[in-house]
């Protein structure tokens, strides 16, 4: 069985600092999501107890200049082979686009029976991907998978819901993707991390892929409050002094009365 | 046992500047820094006299993510509410190429690596080596975690507290009287406000060093340095007096206390602070470097000692960039030569005997005893004070002569056996 | 501004077990000025209410002061693992 994993790079968050109510990430390295991580330790635990024979880290750059680099933390890790999509038309991709590209990618490799997903990234998790992979390649999807097991041509997973858990088996190909509970990550060590050096990596762009650069569909403001000073008026008299005087001033400012 | 033909330990100025050179020459190199990326771990004051290592690595320098040139040095003495600052701007100081910028490590040190990564060596985040491997006296290698990796020759540069170093017996372990305490707070201010508050062009900086009371009497000082958009404010305190005391108060409410003066406030006004950072700095000069070269292995950087303290001006990381350069040239002869014993890794010691590196240390041998008198951290600095505050002074009576008022100042101040015996002291730095 | 403002600044990033561990049988029997409750620029050791030393590791500077100013040896001091620690950005 061959497993495809999908993983996206996103700036270290904790290293990222607000200045002026923005998010500063010059000069913050990049890493593998945490999820995307519980996905790759599931998929090299498959791998190592014999229920799957070769597994590949699948990752979109998405702007991320050092992704070739930033994805041997995946071979370290234990996946088999790396794939990179770097191409300057996928900057900043959009969810929809982003899928598009890992199903061509999934459609180019030459096997793949089981996709394996984050839930959501660290960075925007919308949880989107998965599904929208599984629907472009036709494929049956289990979410929320807090296990993965691999059998025949089967795969199994209990699902974690609100107040039950489920257990939902499918048959292969098939796409899952996993929350936090599934597993620990394991942390690569430095024999790991000079192994995944020679292990195969390719960068393809979209060219490769044979398909056009997907356009976005809608360009994110941001939705924050504009920032305002207080005012510093206190008003004085009694209460009902005060309460006049208060509407007063906010029918002068026009928040009232308007 | 896997092994490379050099493995760094530290991906700091000195190992990173040592993987530079092995890296250009071909040689399989992998840097083990213990941080999310080089610059992560580190403290600088901040600032790094570029010109005595321009020859080394021309190419780099234009380029280098440096913060400010250097083009103000002040000098502040501060007793009893009166501070006197002595301020230098020369353009001497920036002439074919600033001989000093302003840093921060978290840029400086990532961008290196990012050269040394261009250069074919391999540099490994996040990764502790936990311990120097020996056989039969020789380093053969490293162990991090449960796996040890063996190598030609190990470039040890893994900072001033020496624990890998002094585990294994390459090293003495560091003593608190050859150290203090550096500590700092970066703040941020627009640049147009920092240029304004030091009397800078546009993009040029200022470093501005503080002795006297911020210390309360022990070795050390405080110092300023301006980024491209922040400030860096902190003092440095030697270990050895603050182990001493035992009057309650804790190190970093020095810095507290300092940042209160009315002298200091409009400085910082407005500012944000951003980030608090604190780090040992060796100051023990010249008798605490280490055998810098030995069986499979070179010392670097401030594992080996190499900074010092003269007062008004502190280098180190100079040093760390020049020693990693001599390294790796030695590294270079010694695998060229099939020799990397201590015999065949012996020119490091001798390319670093003949620059500035050991010369200037060894011109600044005295520096560190000097430095452990009181009467320079207390009485010079309000005496100082004391004698301009004394001419700058209209008060309700009649008023003495300028130069009376000047000489009572030194006869009062300056004409004792205890300032002779302190310059007799001094006659050597 | 105090300590735990300061220190608020900064990102730590969290191991499980401690990296610093002092003996504090040491502590009780052989110190008498106690150095690491004012040397250490965090402010992280204190005495517990049983009086012995503790340290609050998870916001250390790994600077090493404490550990150069224990003249009993009374810490065993290393460096965090890989990826913990602090992580500066601006020093």
């Amino acid at each position: 069985m061959d497993i495809v994993v999908c993983v996206k790079t996103n700036p270290d968050l904790e290293l990222v600092r607000v200045k002026d109510r923005v998010a500063q990430t010059e000069g913050v390295p990049y890493k593998i999501g945490d999820l995307e991580k519980n996905a790759l330790e599931a998929a090299v635990t498959l791998r190592e107890s014999g229920a799957a024979s070769n597994v590949t880290a699948l990752c979109v750059a998405e702007g991320n200049r050092k992704a070739a680099e930033d994805i041997k933390v995946a071979l370290a890790m234990g996946a088999d082979e790396a794939v990179v999509i770097d191409d300057p038309a996928l900057a900043e991709p959009d969810q929809a686009a982003v899928a598009a590209v890992i199903a061509a990618a999934v459609r180019k490799l030459s096997a793949c029976d089981l996709l394996l997903f984050g839930e959501g990234s660290s960075d925007n998790y919308t949880g989107q991907v998965g599904a929208r992979v599984a629907e472009l390649l036709d494929l049956p999807q289990i979410g929320y998978a807090r296990t993965v097991e691999a059998e025949g041509d089967v795969v199994r997973c209990e699902r974690s819901m609100d107040d039950v858990i489920e257990t939902v088996q499918a048959p292969l190909p098939a796409a899952v993707t996993v929350v936090s509970e599934v597993n620990e990550p394991r942390i690569p060590g430095l024999m790991q991390i000079m192994k995944a050096k020679s292990k195969p990596l390719q960068v393809w762009s979209l060219a490769d892929l044979d398909i056009e650069a997907p356009v976005p569909v809608r360009e994110i403001e941001s939705n924050l409050a504009e920032e305002q000073d207080r005012k510093h008026i206190v008003f004085e008299g009694t209460a009902a002094e005060q309460a006049e005087a208060f509407v007063d001033a906010l029918i002068r400012e026009g928040v009232l009365g308007r | 046992m896997e092994s490379v033909e050099c493995i760094v330990v530290g991906g700091g100025l000195a190992g990173l500047s040592a993987a530079y050179g092995l890296a250009e020459a071909g040689l399989e190199v992998m840097v083990l820094e213990r941080g999310d990326y080089s610059g992560a771990k580190n403290v600088t004051g901040g600032r790094l006299y570029v010109k005595p290592i321009r020859g080394f690595y021309p190419e780099l320098w234009d380029e280098a993510p440096f913060e400010r040139p250097v083009a103000r040095e002040l000098v502040t003495m501060m007793a009893d509410g009166a501070h006197t600052t002595v301020e230098i701007a020369s353009d001497r100081f920036l002439e074919g190429g600033p001989q000093s910028y302003t840093v921060v490590r978290a840029k400086l040190d990532q961008w290196l690596a990012d050269k040394v990564m261009e250069k074919g060596a391999m540099v490994v985040p996040n990764m502790k080596v936990d311990e120097l491997l020996r056989k039969d006296g020789r380093v053969i290698g490293i162990r991090a975690g449960g796996d040890e990796i063996g190598a030609d020759v190990v470039v040890v540069a893994e900072g001033v507290l020496r624990l890998l170093s002094s585990a294994a017996g390459l090293a003495a372990q560091p003593q608190p009287r050859h150290h203090a305490l550096g500590y700092k707070e970066v703040i941020e201010l627009p640049a147009g406000v920092i240029e304004d508050r030091w009397h800078l062009n546009p993009g040029e900086g200022a470093a501005q060093l503080f002795m006297g009371d911020c210390t309360r009497g022990m070795m050390g000082g405080a110092f300023l340095y301006t980024n491209k958009e922040s400030i860096a404010l902190g003092m440095v305190v030697g270990m050895e007096d603050m182990r001493r005391r035992r009057d309650g108060t804790e190190s970093w409410q020095l810095l507290d206390a300092f940042k209160e003066l009315p002298q200091i406030r409009p400085l910082i006004a407005g500012g944000t602070a951003a980030e608090y950072s604190a780090h040992a700095v060796p100051e023990g000069g010249i008798t605490q470097v280490p055998r810098l070269a030995g069986d499979g292995y070179v010392v670097a950087g401030d594992t080996a000692g190499l900074s010092f303290n003269a007062l008004v001006t502190v280098r180190g990381m100079d040093f760390a960039v020049a020693s990693g350069y001599y390294a790796a040239e030695a590294i270079k002869k010694a695998k060229a030569a099939g020799d990397c014993s201590a015999a065949g890794l012996a020119s490091y010691e001798q390319s670093l005997r003949s620059s500035f590196v050991l010369r200037d240390l060894e011109t600044a041998r005295n520096i560190p005893g000097v430095m452990e008198n009181p009467r320079l951290f207390t009485h010079y600095p309000a005496a100082v004070g004391r004698l301009l505050e004394s001419v700058y002074t209209v008060g309700e009576q009649p008023q003495a002569g300028l130069v009376k008022k000047a000489w009572n100042g030194v006869r009062r101040d300056f004409l004792s056996l205890a300032t002779l015996r302190d310059a007799w002291s001094m006659r050597k730095i | 501004m105090n300590i735990d403002a300061k220190l608020g600044l900064d990102v730590f990033k969290l191991d499980k077990e401690p990296h610093i561990v002092i003996d504090t049988e040491v502590c009780r029997t052989q110190c008498d000025d106690e150095a690491c409750l004012y040397v250490c620029p965090a402010d992280l050791y204190e005495r517990d209410d049983q009086g012995r030393m503790t340290v609050n590791w998870e916001g250390c500077l790994e600077c090493g002061t404490c550990l150069l100013c224990c003249d009993r040896r009374a810490l065993s001091w290393a460096y965090p693992h890989g990826p913990f620690g602090v992580q500066y950005r601006m020093s």
